[in-house]
C-alpha cells in the first residue's frame, strides 16, 4: 500500500468513523441516560436522510432542508416518547425491544408507502461540489471534509451541553440516580422527553449528513444500526467518550479492512468488537 | 405433573387436539399443510430461545445461528447423492452443533447483560458472513439438498419425509418432544438451580453451585435444539442459505417469545402461532402489511404485561 493510498483510506476512515460517532452518541446517550436500548434508531437515521430527499425535491435548498429536517425529527422524536416510550419505563427491557422492534416495522412501512421503494440520491450542494487536490494526481471531496467537520462540531457541541450546561449536570445525574433527582424536584419525565428527542435529532442529522454522500434506499437503517451497536459495545454502553472512540476505530479498520482483505472485510468489525470484549468485558470506557 | 398451570394444561391439550388433526381436514390443500409445518418448525425455534431468554436469563440475539447451522452441517456431512438415514445425521448434527455451542458459550458467557446481547449478535453476524462470502458453502444461494434422507429405525420405514403429511407428523413430534425436554429439565434439581441463578446470581453461587457450568449446558441444549429446528426446516424446503441466521431471524424469534409471554414455554407455541397468523392475515389484507404488523405489535406490547400468556392465565386461573 502506498503512502498516498494509506493516507487517503485513513481519511475515509476518520470521516466514516465520525459519522458512526454522530449516529451512534444518540444511541448510546438514550441507554446511558434512560436506561432504553433503542432497535428503531436505526430508522430515524432512515428518516433523516428521506426526509433531506424530500426537503430538497421542494424546497431545493440543501441548507433549508437539513433545517426543516433536523426539526421535524425533533417534533418526531417527542412524539415518539411522549406517545410510546413513557409507558414502559416500569417494565423490563425486553418490553422495551419488542416496543421499538415493532416501531422499525411500522417506520419502513410508512417510508415505502410516503416515498416508494425506489433508491433516491440528494445532490451536493453545489458550493461544496468541489474537491480537494490531495497530491498531484489524487483529490478528496470538499463536501466530505465539510460532512467530517460538522461531525466534529456537533461532537464538541454534545461534550460541551454534557459537560457544561445546566442541561447536561441534569443528564449526568439522571443517569447515575434518577430517584435522587426526582427528589430534589427535577421533572425527570420532561428531562427523558428531551434526551430522547435529542437522540432521535442525532441520528436524524447524521442521515441528513450522509444523503449526499450514499444512496437513500429501503432497510439504510438496518444495516447501520448494527455497525452503530458495535461501536456503542466497544466503547461501553452509555459513554459518549466511548462511542467517539469505538466509531472511529470502527470507521478506520473496516475501511483498511475493506482494501486490505476484501473477502472477510464484512466480518472484520464483529471480530474487532469481540476481541475488544474478552480483555475488557464492559467495553473500552464502561462505566 | 410437569405441566404446572391449568392454563397451560387446557392450552396444550386444544393445542395437540386440533394440531393431531389438521391433515385430516386439509389432506388435498398440502399448501396448508406445509405452511403449518413451519409454524410448528418455527415454535420448536421459540421455544429453545424462550428457554435460553426466559428460564435461564441469556438474552440470545444470535440464536439463528443455530438455526442455520442445523442445515448447513447436514448438507456438508452428508453425500451428496445418497439419501442418508434421518435419525443417524439428525443425531450427528445436533452432536457438532452441541460442540459449537461448547466452544461459543465458554466465550460469549464471559459477559453479561447487555454485553451478552451484543457479542451473540456479533458472533451471529460473523457466521452470517462467513456463509454469505464462502464460495465453498454456496454464498448468498446457500446450498440444495439434493436428496431427502430416509427415516426407518431397525429396517422399518414409516415416514416419508417426500410426503408433507409425514413431514407434518414429524414437526409436531419435534414440538412434543421439545416441550417435554425443556419442561423435565426445568423440573429437575438442574432446572431449580438454572431457575435461582436467574433470580439470584450471587446467592446461587454462594451455595456453592459453579453458574457458569449450569448456563454452559442451558446454552448447550438451547442451542442443539434450535439446530434440529433448523434441520427440519431445511429438510422442508431443500435448501439452507445465509438467510437462516440473519439478526431479524433471531429478533424475530425474540418478538413471537415474548408475544407469546417470556419464560412460559408453552407461550412461545401460542407466540409463534400468532405472529405467523397475523402476519399471513395481514398479507393477504395490503400490501403494507408491516405497518399493521407494527401497530400490532405496539399494541400488544402496551396493553399486555406478560404476554399472551398472561393475559390467558389472567382469564382461566381464579
Amino acid at each position: 500500500m502506498s503512502t498516498e493510498l494509506f493516507f487517503v483510506q485513513l481519511i475515509n476512515g476518520l470521516q466514516y468513523g465520525l459519522l458512526l460517532f454522530l449516529i451512534a452518541s444518540g444511541l448510546t446517550l438514550v441507554f446511558g441516560v434512560m436506561g432504553i436500548l433503542n432497535l428503531a434508531h436505526g430508522s430515524m437515521y432512515m428518516v433523516g436522510a428521506y426526509l433531506a430527499w424530500y426537503f430538497v425535491a421542494i424546497t431545493g435548498s440543501f441548507t433549508a432542508a437539513a433545517i426543516l429536517s433536523a426539526v421535524v425529527a425533533l417534533g418526531l422524536g417527542i412524539l415518539i416518547e411522549r406517545v410510546l416510550i413513557q409507558r414502559l419505563y416500569n417494565r423490563n427491557h425486553l418490553d422495551q425491544v419488542l416496543l421499538t422492534i415493532g416501531m422499525i416495522f411500522v417506520f419502513n412501512s410508512l417510508q415505502s408507502i410516503l416515498w416508494g421503494n425506489d433508491p433516491y440520491g440528494v445532490a451536493v450542494p453545489e458550493a461544496l461540489s468541489g474537491s480537494v487536490p490531495f497530491t498531484d494526481n489524487s483529490s478528496y471531496p470538499v463536501y466530505r471534509i465539510f460532512a467530517a467537520l460538522i461531525c466534529i462540531a456537533i461532537a464538541a457541541a454534545l461534550y460541551f451541553v454534557v459537560s457544561k450546561t445546566r442541561l447536561g449536570m441534569l443528564i449526568r445525574a439522571g443517569e447515575s440516580n434518577r430517584e435522587m433527582v426526582e427528589a430534589l424536584g427535577v421533572n425527570i419525565k420532561s428531562l427523558y422527553t428531551i434526551v430522547f428527542a435529542i437522540g432521535v435529532m442525532l441520528a436524524a442529522i447524521s442521515g441528513i449528513i450522509a444523503a449526499p454522500m450514499r444512496s437513500i434506499v429501503p432497510g439504510m437503517g438496518e444495516s447501520v444500526l448494527i455497525t452503530c451497536f458495535v461501536v456503542v459495545v466497544i466503547g461501553g454502553m452509555g459513554s459518549i467518550k466511548g462511542a467517539f472512540v469505538g466509531a472511529l476505530l470502527v470507521g478506520i479498520v473496516s475501511t483498511f479492512a475493506a482494501v486490505l482483505m476484501p473477502t472477510m472485510s464484512n466480518m472484520i468489525i464483529y471480530i474487532f468488537m469481540i476481541l475488544v470484549l474478552l480483555v475488557k468485558p464492559q467495553g473500552l470506557f464502561a462505566k | 405433573m410437569i405441566f404446572e398451570k391449568r392454563t397451560e394444561r387446557i392450552f396444550l391439550a386444544i393445542f395437540f387436539l386440533i394440531a393431531l388433526c389438521i391433515p385430516l381436514f386439509l389432506e388435498d390443500n398440502s399448501f396448508f399443510v406445509g405452511k403449518i409445518t413451519t409454524i410448528l418448525i418455527l415454535a420448536v425455534f421459540v421455544m429453545s430461545l424462550d428457554f435460553l431468554v426466559g428460564r435461564v436469563g441469556l438474552v440470545t440475539l444470535g440464536h439463528a445461528l443455530f438455526y442455520g447451522l442445523g442445515g448447513y452441517l447436514f448438507v456438508i456431512i452428508t453425500p451428496e447423492y445418497e439419501a442418508v438415514n434421518f435419525w443417524i445425521y439428525a443425531v450427528y448434527v445436533m452432536g457438532i452443533s452441541a460442540l459449537i455451542a461448547l466452544v461459543i458459550g465458554a466465550v460469549v458467557l464471559r459477559t453479561s447483560g447487555i454485553y451478552f446481547i451484543m457479542i451473540t449478535l456479533a458472533i451471529s453476524q460473523m457466521a452470517y458472513y462467513f456463509f454469505f462470502d464462502s464460495l465453498a458453502f454456496g454464498g448468498g444461494d446457500g446450498l440444495f439438498i439434493f436428496m431427502k434422507p430416509e427415516t426407518s429405525i431397525f429396517g422399518l420405514s414409516f415416514l416419508n419425509l417426500d410426503n408433507p403429511t409425514h413431514f407434518y407428523y414429524l414437526a409436531l413430534l419435534a414440538v412434543l418432544i421439545t416441550l417435554l425436554v425443556i419442561k423435565i429439565i426445568l423440573r429437575s434439581r438442574f432446572g431449580r438451580i438454572i431457575e435461582a441463578s436467574r433470580l439470584n446470581p450471587e446467592r446461587t453461587e454462594a451455595l456453592g453451585y459453579n453458574i457458569f457450568a449450569f448456563r454452559l449446558i442451558s446454552y448447550i441444549i438451547g442451542s442443539t435444539l434450535a439446530a434440529y429446528a433448523g434441520l427440519l426446516f431445511a429438510l422442508q424446503y431443500g435448501y439452507v442459505n445465509p438467510q437462516f441466521m440473519t439478526w431479524e431471524m433471531s429478533g424475530t424469534a425474540l418478538v413471537m417469545s415474548i408475544l407469546g409471554g417470556l419464560g412460559t414455554i408453552y407461550g412461545a407455541i401460542l407466540g409463534t402461532i400468532t405472529y405467523e397468523g397475523l402476519q399471513y392475515l395481514f398479507e393477504h389484507m395490503s400490501e403494507d402489511w408491516m405497518l399493521f404488523m407494527g401497530g400490532a405489535i405496539i399494541l400488544m406490547v402496551l396493553l399486555l404485561r406478560k404476554g399472551l400468556a398472561g393475559y390467558l392465565e389472567k382469564l382461566l386461573e381464579k
